[in-house]
């Protein structure tokens, strides 16, 4: 069974970055759907451009899981809610 | 309110705006129509003003324009010599003529040109300015100002300021439209077409402006027989202009059929008009200053530095 | 697979650049303000490839820090290999150019929802996951309705190959809303229609009555009638809870400020929409095929790019400067909404500055409603201890709908 538990909160400039990472990882993602190595100067930029996305993404939950402690769990994965900054720790 | 009547006494009447004649054609008014006219200005207590063709009008249409107080706005190429000596404005359309011709200290000029001559010709002007009583400048294309207009525009506007300062320091006054209107107005001093003044054209319809009258026939605003019938009559005042109520370039013509043509709606300026009338304003800032180091001016006029030139651009203040 | 469709995504910070990309339909709904549509006029992928290279060269006119690229017709799906077509360009695109709007976009649809269930449109969605919003159309029961969305040509109901699809959509988009538009001869039907689409799983119902002049003498009280009896049921029967419908909205029907509260309803303008011709509208209702009587409002095209003189109105417009007084002294002005195009329409001149009171008696019989529903729901609330946990929890529609 999934659960959800509130542990924390970011800021609002926080929630901006990670939210523009997760919003170009998913562009991303998709133009990865529709572009094909022929179009070899803008395929090599991304494919550059999503582990570089990739690297950020990671970095700020470790950033911010560091700096604000937040409870942790084996099977479970943090989230965040766009709307109100919260901090959710899934497991299942 | 209404103050104004504009009587167009015929089809060719002379503009005296930034529109053009729409019609070449003569079509006289007829007498009673006249008649007619002048009397709904004596009725609603409007202040007619004639706007008269280059020929000669007949004698019974001459006595009926003298029962009542009025204007008279004539074309520098009227041939009734008469007409013109007692015109109270006369309007030019070209450089060449306005060079020509025996000017009057007593009387108003107003001259209508393209921005390419003015730019070309403007120093001429200084010498108008200094020989009558007032000259009006009407730039019929102002529409089509592009960046580099607006800069030239703006050294036009520095290099005549010049000349009138040196004429208000040599004791005079020159009235010239675009520098020194604005240095004596502490309010809003626009054309109010359709507010404070409307058009009766040879058909016997009212019009906001003649322009209105030459780009569409049909779009009159009620006739001698029925009375004004204005819609939306609230557009035409400052009140209901989002732009121009924020505005304190007071000199600016707030054209309303330019309003109109431009922007598709007769209460907002084209971004041309509004940067236009401010290189105005700001050069009448700068004029205002330089005459008070020759004396006393006007300090009840405060124009403030600003900084911007369309006051569109600062909408997010209002 | 869940798919993201926020409520009113990036609210006031995303540009709506809308591609009528046919004015085609199956349908013929008799309310549609859509009078001149035809099968004739379908975007092709050029005109589109022009608009998007347009609007995309020049960043310094498209500030806005978020872009939804809204689809319809028409009916929207009736395109979708252009669709596919169009969003694979912009996407790359927006890429290509290091445009900021590659980091936050939308691709939004309003259909109505018959060929929702086919493979291109399904591919479509799967494609796009992240990116897509679709709002379905459906108007309540299968009796309200067909009495309007027939097709074109044997005028019959479509209520059955809409609603087929609804659970795919609701099982794609939870939290997707419905948009209903309620003319004066459904009023009658109000409350089975949105009960009904709650039943269906629908958990906001975004409905408005169309602004036309349409409404007869009495209309007011049977739609007073109808929302108060809605209002009851909501209450009564818990839907409250976790339901929302638009005609419900704490903030309404209070005096307006001239100063403080002067901001225009609309956005025309500040949106922009591209037709098959090419052409640049302010909002999709300036479109000619939107329009009973008058000309088209075009303020550019693919070629010429937009005349900013032609957008100054639409960006300078405030409430007041377009209300009649009786607006500006009403007591219960707050929520009354009015279209732009509506406006423009059905003005004694050609202008955006008079704005139509065709709704003035069912808005204020809306905020007689209203009233009645909020004391009523407040109270049991506080009788029960629960206002506060209401107040955290409370479900909001959108009240904008055009």
């Amino acid at each position: 069974m999934v659960t959800k538990k509130t542990v924390g909160q970011v800021t609002e400039e926080e929630k901006n970055e990670i939210q523009q990472l997760f919003e170009r990882r998913n562009g991303l993602n998709e133009l990865a759907k529709i572009l094909t190595p022929d179009n070899d100067a803008l395929y090599q930029k991304l494919v550059k451009d999503m582990g570089e996305t990739g690297t950020k993404f990671q970095n700020w939950w470790d950033r911010m899981s560091a700096k604000y402690q937040w409870d942790s769990a084996e099977n479970g994965h943090w989230e965040i809610n766009f709307e109100t900054c919260e901090i959710y720790l899934i497991t299942e | 309110m209404l103050e104004y009547l504009i009587i167009q006494l015929d089809d060719t009447s002379t503009s005296y705006c930034h529109y053009k004649i729409g019609k070449k054609e003569r079509r006289l008014i007829p007498l009673e129509m006249l008649k007619a006219g002048i009397k709904f200005g004596m009725l609603e207590n409007l202040m007619i003003q004639f706007v008269y063709p280059d020929y000669k009008l007949p004698d019974d249409y001459a006595e009926a324009i003298e029962t009542i107080d009025h204007s008279k706005i004539v074309s520098s190429l009227c041939e009734n010599e008469v007409l013109k000596a007692e015109a109270d404005v006369i309007i030019f359309h070209e450089w060449t003529e306005l060079s020509l011709a025996q000017l009057d200290e007593k009387k108003s000029y107003v001259l209508r040109t393209a921005k390419a001559d003015l730019f070309d010709r403007y120093l001429f002007l200084k010498d108008v300015i200094s020989k009558v009583m007032r000259l009006n400048i009407v730039i019929t294309d102002v529409e089509t100002f592009t960046e580099q207009d607006f800069e030239k525009y703006k050294q036009i506007l520095h290099t005549l300021s010049e000349h009138i300062e040196k004429e208000y320091a040599a004791g005079k006054a020159p009235q010239f439209n675009i520098l020194t209107d604005r240095m004596m107005l502490d309010k809003m001093n626009n054309c109010n077409a359709g507010a404070s003044n409307i058009t009766l054209a040879p058909n016997g319809k009212f019009y906001v402006c003649p322009a209105f009258y030459y780009e569409n026939e049909e779009d009159s605003i009620g006739d001698l027989e029925h009375g004004l019938d204005i819609k939306n009559p609230q557009l035409y005042k400052l009140e209901f202009a989002p732009i121009c109520r924020h505005c304190d370039a007071y000199q600016c013509k707030r054209c309303i059929w330019l309003n109109r043509k431009t922007t598709l709606e007769v209460n907002t300026p084209s971004h041309e008009q509004c940067v236009v009338a401010h290189l105005e304003r700001n050069a009448s800032r700068e004029l205002s200053d330089n005459i008070r180091k020759h004396g006393t001016f006007m300090l009840e006029i405060d124009i403030k530095g600003i900084d911007y030139l369309d006051p569109f651009d600062k909408r997010e203040e209002w | 697979m869940l798919y993201r469709n926020p409520k009113s995504w990036q609210l006031g910070i995303a540009r709506t650049i809308t591609f009528i990309v046919t004015k085609d339909c199956q349908l013929a709904c008799k309310y549609c303000y859509l009078v001149g549509k035809n099968i004739s006029e379908r975007m092709s992928f050029e005109t589109a490839k022009k608009a998007i290279d347009y609007i995309l060269g020049h960043e310094d006119k498209f500030r806005e820090e978020s872009v939804i690229f809204d689809f319809i017709g028409g009916e929207p799906f009736l395109e979708i290999d252009l669709i596919d077509q169009i969003c694979d360009y912009l996407k790359t695109e927006m890429y290509r150019l290091n445009h900021h709007w590659f980091n936050s976009y939308r691709f939004s649809f309003s259909t109505n929802g018959i060929n929702y269930h086919e493979k291109k449109v399904q591919d479509f969605i799967k494609k796009n996951a992240s990116h897509v919003s679709i709002g379905i159309t459906i108007d309540g029961t299968e009796k309200k309705h067909d009495m309007n969305r027939v097709y074109k040509l044997t005028e019959r109901g479509s209520y059955k190959d809409v609603v087929k699809n609804i659970p795919l959509w609701l099982e794609q988009f939870p939290n997707a809303g419905t948009k209903v538009t309620v003319s004066s001869h459904d009023l009658p039907y109000i409350v089975e229609s949105v009960l009904h689409l709650y039943s269906l799983g629908i958990h906001e119902v975004n409905i408005n009555v169309v602004f036309e002049d349409v409404w007869q003498d009495g209309d007011n009280t049977i739609f007073e009638q109808q929302l108060i009896k809605l209002a009851d049921i909501i209450i009564n029967q818990g839907y409250y809870k976790d339901y929302a419908c638009s005609f419900f909205s704490e903030n309404i029907g209070k005096p307006m400020d001239r100063e403080w509260d002067n901001n225009n309803w609309c956005g025309a303008g500040k949106m922009l929409s591209v037709d098959a011709a090419g052409n640049f509208y302010p909002c999709t209702r300036f479109a000619q095929y939107s329009l009973r009587d008058k000309k088209a409002l075009i303020i550019g095209n693919v070629e010429t790019g937009i005349n900013e003189n032609l957008l100054r109105p639409f960006l300078t417009l405030d409430r007041c400067t377009q209300s009649p007084e009786e607006c500006l002294d009403c007591e219960v002005a707050s929520g009354c909404a009015w279209c732009q195009g509506e406006n423009y329409d059905a003005a004694q001149t050609n202008t955006i500055y008079q704005r139509a009171t065709a709704i003035c008696k069912m808005h204020k019989a809306r905020v007689r409603a209203n009233n009645y529903y909020w004391n009523k729901l407040f109270r049991k609330l506080e009788l029960e201890g629960k206002r506060d946990e209401f107040e955290k929890n409370k479900k909001e529609s959108n009240p904008t709908i055009c």
